[in-house]
């Protein structure tokens, strides 16, 4: 027996508790215990805000803060598209002529805040702007184009701040070529000041052989020629729309533009002569770490191409993938100037993320890890693999506890991060594997759904696993612990993040029509919300009677449309009570991946299986392109980013999607007058600022005329609340899933299945498994073989 | 028995008080509540009858013209007949209007007939009005002229300043130089604001707010209105000031015109006009002034819109978003004050303001009187032309618009109906018997099986008394 894992020590029966559905299906929370140590590697600038910048600033009589003295309001005001405030917050009209330049701009130097129709709101951050120092952009630059777009003149300490953050920045980098690593930069004095601490002096590595292009100094001195940007599959060609609104545009601005653009894609060409000096490859950490505490942290670049060591793999993309233009924008700023940057790309739900991984993978053509959180989402890797690249079956290989291909000389391995970071006693093949795996040198690692990680997890993947660039693919980089920001010096800074709104215009995803519910609590049910006690709340108002009759209307609304739909519960209680009273299929944590499969499966070809039941389990990279309808009718407190990630299981385009206003709908399911109003306010937060507007609903048309409806009557009502009293405390917590932690400690034992089996009706035993509440069953040959 | 079965009724009475809404009069309105003998006054002057003649509805005009000139009285028969009979329904509106105004009566022609004739005052001032003669109007008096004279920009920027005076009092803003104790004393009187409970502070009411949101030129007359109100208890006469006010509106924009000639009364009249920026004078003795803009036209009714008030605020320049940004294209006090009434601002640029609305800002606006009504339609009135560009047909996001309603409608969760009581049934069966008449006839409001109580709504409860008197006289 190995030491006892982090999150089901509690049970008896450490061994036979390694349910392989537990191990695949962590599904990462916000870490909760804060490793300090761990902590340290972020560098001081990071922590600058400039958010403080405006504690002086005067607030007016309205109390609005009053900026006006600090800025001046150029002439030409109207032609120019932002105002920047002294607090780092940046406005945007969208209707401004240079928009596009202007949007391009700030999406490299800042985060998004804010992006609905009109005007969006942007902020500065040291992140940010660590970002755009990484993509190549230059602190002149970034000042000058910013002074140039503003409608008024750009406050002093925006100015500092800018300065501050990204004249430090970016300046060194770590390229890795011929498989030596190189510390090289534009800058010889940078070089010179770094080297001068004793720390960085001991990584270097001198070689005492004759070299060629040492100056005095001991450095190397290069010119680079020129490189061509690899090219993205068959790309659409340049859109021609661009050169239709010269009149108004100043011209500094589309001149600057133009400048900054070439600059950025043809920033080898102009032939930098380079520095660098070689370091030991066993101090590259300590080395980043020193950087990082000089204020000059490291990026890391993959020179793949003079990369000789490593084999190619032969992958390529079929003729057939086709990218969008903000997918090959997004690549674009990736290998930027013919080498790989690591970072992030946040692409909404659906708009293609894996075909961006799929795309770098095959822009690099070395060996290539993609690390996603579940076994399902293994599977649909590996078949967008297939779909996108040349790369079959003999290439591709899963590694997870159910499916281990031969990993030995394939090209592409895809696993789970707790496969990886698995720190039990593994079986006589998942060692062997393991062993490869951390042998090998990988050329690029895809994380997806980079956002679920901790960052604790994320460093044990990073000591196991050597790769020269990292991918990191996400749809929300949003927590609710503010721990995102780490993820900046862990894989890299954002590369690009797309607009929602104008992808969903575009048609890349889905229109979706998002609703909120307002179910009104029965007078027995609020009665009993009032007095009971806090944690029995949650099941009296996610089993309010008017809810369930909402969501059966719903239900059966969209199906006599011929929609498919998914229910989302976080409560099991509920989940299983709705879908058995309903006779439709669930899925939720203990349900096994073969069953699993096959409800999926139903759901997509069966017409007859138009409704399924979720719990949060399926919150993400269950790939369901045919559901165009969620309803939600219990969720996890306030997370912003579980509602986003539930909106991405609808955000997949439809087809047929011009011809109506919508063509996917999110209903969220609120009883009225409970805690459920504020928790919903709170979750639709992220969404709102992408500019997605949710209607609330306070009655639905037609429900009263809809017969059959359960739960009319006050009798059954009541029947229904006696159920939810005599319900035990766990039925009313939300599902906890392994690895998410949390209070109540060991998840594994408190689970009750079958509960609710034995009082209903369940007759379409074919979808559901209620009897199997303990490890038995769960036993898989497979498995047993795993154990050794 | 019969009477035991109903021993107390409770009348609960409807404490949803509906808002007084603010009335706004034309000059049909105002005239028409004056008291004939005023209005015998006013149409000495030419330039009154001048006026009520323009403000009359175009058939009305077409009849006073006809007969301007007609001596004797002029059957009604006959004057009906020069319209069409499917237009008979305005005639009709047009010899009331006639007729309220004193503009014509009834007078009645030799063989009985009933007959109009115009009001004698009436038709001779308009005479003199449309074609001369008469004495010359006292404004026009011949003036050497001003050595500082100025220009119509100045006296636009000067009226535009003094007016938002009045408004910025109104909005609580504290930048601007105070109005006099006057001036509030109106706005107190009209009911744009009243004094805080708590203070004593003039606060906004409701009908200040819908004051606020109509344009410039109404605000001016419905002011103006309002003032006149109260010109008696300042002992000037009513008479007199309306007619320098209707002559002041027949005045030329930026030509100056003497005092000369006023009386003691019609002084202290200017000089408040002076202040609501209604006219310019550079000293208090200056002997001369400019009639504004404000001043001109006064009387034409709001309908006509304000094709020569253009230098009122830029039209559109607030952008409200799905996230409840509010982003408004403006530099004046007074429309940032406007806007912070119902929303939370943030920060203030040179040119923008941005804001949010928050379910507090508009909470706080509705405590204060103001209906979610209202925010919407300032909103909409003044969205920036972005807005109206959006492909959908709304200019508002729906969902905005839904939620401030919702938030309203958050603060009236309570249904009042009027009902009466009925209790101490001696049986259950009694009970019983009088609930199901009274659920099947569609009267019940509220019952308890328990307490044996019900609550009957008022209309029905005649016939559920009657009812009951029927079935305890059967038992």
């Amino acid at each position: 027996m190995g030491p006892p894992k982090r999150y089901s020590s509690k049970t008896e029966g450490k061994s036979k508790k390694r349910k392989r559905d537990e191990e695949e299906e962590w599904n990462y929370e916000e870490e909760e215990a804060t490793n300090d140590s761990e902590n340290t590697a972020v560098p001081g600038a990071a922590a600058r805000n400039a958010e403080t910048n405006d504690h002086s600033i005067q607030e007016d009589e309205f109390g609005s803060k009053d900026y006006r003295s600090q800025m001046e309001l150029k002439s030409d005001h109207a032609s120019r598209p932002l105002w920047v405030a002294p607090n780092g917050h940046i406005f945007l009209e969208s209707f401004s002529p240079v928009y596009k330049h202007a949007h391009d701009f700030l999406i490299a130097i800042s985060e998004p805040v804010c992006r609905p129709e009109h005007i969006h709101e942007y902020k500065l951050t040291a992140y940010s702007l660590y970002a755009a120092v990484s993509v190549g952009l230059q602190t002149h630059d970034i000042i000058e184009y910013l002074k140039r777009l503003s409608k008024t003149s750009v406050p002093e300490g925006i100015i500092e701040f800018i300065k501050l953050c990204t004249l430090s920045y970016g300046k060194v980098k770590l390229v890795l070529k011929h498989n030596k690593y190189f510390v090289e930069s534009v800058f010889p004095e940078v070089l010179q000041k770094i080297l001068k601490d004793p720390v960085i002096q001991e990584c270097r590595l001198r070689r005492s052989v004759e070299n060629e292009g040492e100056g005095e100094d001991g450095f190397i001195t290069q010119i680079q020629d020129k490189k061509n940007i690899p090219a993205f599959g068959s790309k659409a060609g340049p859109s021609s729309e661009q050169q239709t609104q010269e009149t108004e545009v100043p011209d500094d601005i589309t001149n600057f533009y133009e400048k900054m653009d070439n600059e950025e894609e043809d920033e080898e060409e102009l032939s930098l002569k380079t520095v660098s000096f070689e370091v030991n490859q066993e101090k590259i950490e300590v080395l980043q770490k020193r950087c990082i505490e000089l204020e000059y942290p490291l990026l890391a670049e993959y020179d793949f191409r003079n990369d000789t060591v490593n084999p190619d793999i032969n992958i390529d993309l079929k003729p057939s993938a086709v990218l969008r233009p903000y997918q090959e924008k997004s690549l674009r700023k990736m290998f930027g100037n013919g080498r790989a940057r690591s970072g992030v790309i946040v692409l909404p739900c659906g708009a293609g993320k894996s075909l961006v991984g799929v795309t770098a993978c095959c822009t690099v053509r070395k060996r290539a890890l993609v690390l996603c959180n579940s076994g399902v989402s293994v599977e649909q890797w590996k078949q967008q693999f297939k779909m996108w690249s040349t790369a079959d079956d003999s290439m591709i290989c899963r590694f997870t506890s159910e499916a281990k291909d031969k990993p030995m000389g394939c090209g592409i391995l895809v696993t789970t991060y707790s496969m990886i970071t698995h720190t039990q006693r593994r079986s006589w093949e998942a060692e062997q594997t393991m062993k490869w795996l951390q042998e090998q040198e990988w050329g690029i690692m895809v994380l997806d759904e980079v956002h679920t990680i901790p960052a604790k997890m994320f460093r044990r993947v990073l000591t196991i696993v050597q790769s020269h660039c990292k991918l990191g693919l996400t749809a929300t980089l949003l927590r609710e612990d503010d721990k995102i920001a780490d993820l900046n010096f862990l894989i890299g800074p954002k590369l690009y993040e797309a607009n929602w709104l104008e992808l969903q215009k575009r048609g890349f995803i889905a229109r979706v029509q998002c609703a909120e519910v307002w179910c009104p609590m029965t007078p027995e049910f609020y009665r009993e919300y009032l007095v009971c006690k806090t944690s029995k709340r949650l099941l009296l108002y996610v089993m309010n009677p008017n809810k369930f009759r909402a969501t059966q209307y719903l239900i059966r609304y969209h199906e006599r449309r011929g929609d498919k739909t998914i229910v989302f519960s976080d409560n099991v209680f509920a989940l299983k009570h709705y879908a058995i009273k309903m006779n439709k299929p669930y899925i939720y944590g203990p349900t096994t991946q073969s069953e699993r499969i096959q409800i999926l499966q139903n759901f997509k070809f069966n017409p007859k299986v138009n409704t399924i039941f979720v719990s949060k389990v399926a919150d993400t990279s269950f790939d369901l392109p045919e559901a165009n309808v969620l309803i939600q009718i219990s969720s996890h407190g306030g997370s912003r980013r579980q509602e986003a990630q539930r909106l991405g299981r609808i955000l997949r385009a439809k087809k047929g999607a011009i011809a109506e206003e919508y063509n996917a709908f999110f209903y969220t399911l609120v009883s009225q007058d409970t805690m459920e109003m504020n928790y919903s306010r709170k979750r639709q937060r992220f969404l709102i600022d992408q500019g997605y507007s949710y209607k609330v609903i306070t009655k639905l048309a037609g429900m009263d005329e809809e017969p059959d409806l359960l739960y009319k009557n006050r009798e059954e009502q009541g029947q229904l609340l006696q159920q939810v009293l005599a319900a035990s405390d766990i039925d009313c917590e939300d599902e906890r899933i392994p690895g998410e932690g949390g209070p109540r400690g060991g998840p594994g034992g408190t689970r009750r299945v079958g509960h609710m089996g034995s009082m209903s009706g369940a007759d379409d035993a074919v979808y559901y498994e209620f009897k199997r509440n303990s490890s038995s069953a769960n036993k898989h040959p497979l498995f047993k073989k795993f154990r050794g | 028995m019969a009477d035991n079965g109903i021993s107390s009724s409770h009348q609960v009475n409807s404490v949803l008080i509906q808002p007084a809404n603010l009335e706004c009069k034309n000059l049909y309105d105002y005239l028409t509540t004056r008291p004939p003998t005023v209005l015998e006054r006013l149409y000495n002057h030419p330039t009154i009858c001048l006026a009520v003649y323009r403000e009359l509805p175009e058939l009305a005009r077409q009849y006073v013209i006809r007969i301007l000139f007609v001596e004797q009285p002029v059957p009604q028969a006959v004057v009906a007949s020069w319209g069409h009979q499917a237009f008979s329904k305005e005639h009709v509106y047009v010899s009331k209007v006639l007729t309220d105004l004193f503009v014509w009566q009834e007078a009645a022609i030799p063989g009985g007939l009933p007959g109009w004739i115009l009001s004698s005052t009436f038709k001779r001032n308009l005479k003199i009005a449309l074609l001369g003669g008469g004495k010359p109007w006292s404004m026009s008096s011949a003036l050497d002229p001003d050595s500082k004279a100025r220009d119509v920009a100045f006296l636009d920027a000067y009226s535009a300043e003094r007016w938002e005076c009045v408004l910025h009092y109104m909005v609580g803003s504290q930048q601007q130089e105070g109005i006099s104790a006057d001036a509030v004393r109106i706005l107190l009187h009209a009911g744009l604001m009243k004094r805080d409970e708590d203070d004593g502070s003039p606060v906004i009411t409701r009908q200040g707010f819908q004051f606020l949101l109509l344009d410039r030129q109404a605000q001016v007359w419905h002011f103006v209105l309002q003032y006149l109100d109260t010109v008696q208890q300042r002992g000037l006469d009513l008479a007199e000031c309306l007619t320098f006010l209707f002559q002041l509106s027949f005045s030329t924009l930026g030509k100056d015109y003497s005092t000369e000639g006023m009386s003691s009364g019609l002084l202290i009249f200017l000089q408040h006009l002076r202040e609501f920026g209604l006219v310019y004078q550079r000293k208090r003795k200056a002997g001369r002034f400019y009639p504004t803009r404000l001043a001109l036209n006064i009387t034409s009714s709001q309908a006509k819109g304000a094709p020569v008030l253009e230098e009122d605020a830029p039209k559109g320049y607030i952008i409200v978003e799905t996230n409840y940004r509010v982003y408004a294209y403006t530099d004046s006090n007074l429309q940032v004050a406007l806007l912070g009434l119902f929303t939370d601002l943030l920060y203030r640029f040179p040119n923008v303001v941005v804001g949010v609305l928050t379910r507090d800002s508009i909470r706080q606006a509705l405590r204060g009187g103001i209906t979610a009504e209202q925010i919407i339609g300032y909103l909409k009135q003044h969205a920036h032309p972005q807005m109206l560009q959006t492909e959908s047909s709304h200019t508002l996001p729906p969902t905005v618009v839904d939620q401030i309603k919702l938030w309203e409608l958050e603060r009236n969760r309570l249904v009042y109906s009027d009902g009466v009581l009925y209790s101490q049934f001696l049986s259950q069966a009694d009970f019983n018997v009088l609930r199901e008449y009274a659920q099947s006839s569609g009267y019940l409001i509220w019952s308890n099986k328990e307490k044996r109580t019900m609550v009957v709504n008022k209309s029905g409860h005649e016939d559920v008394k009657k009812f009951w008197k029927r079935y305890s006289k059967g038992n």
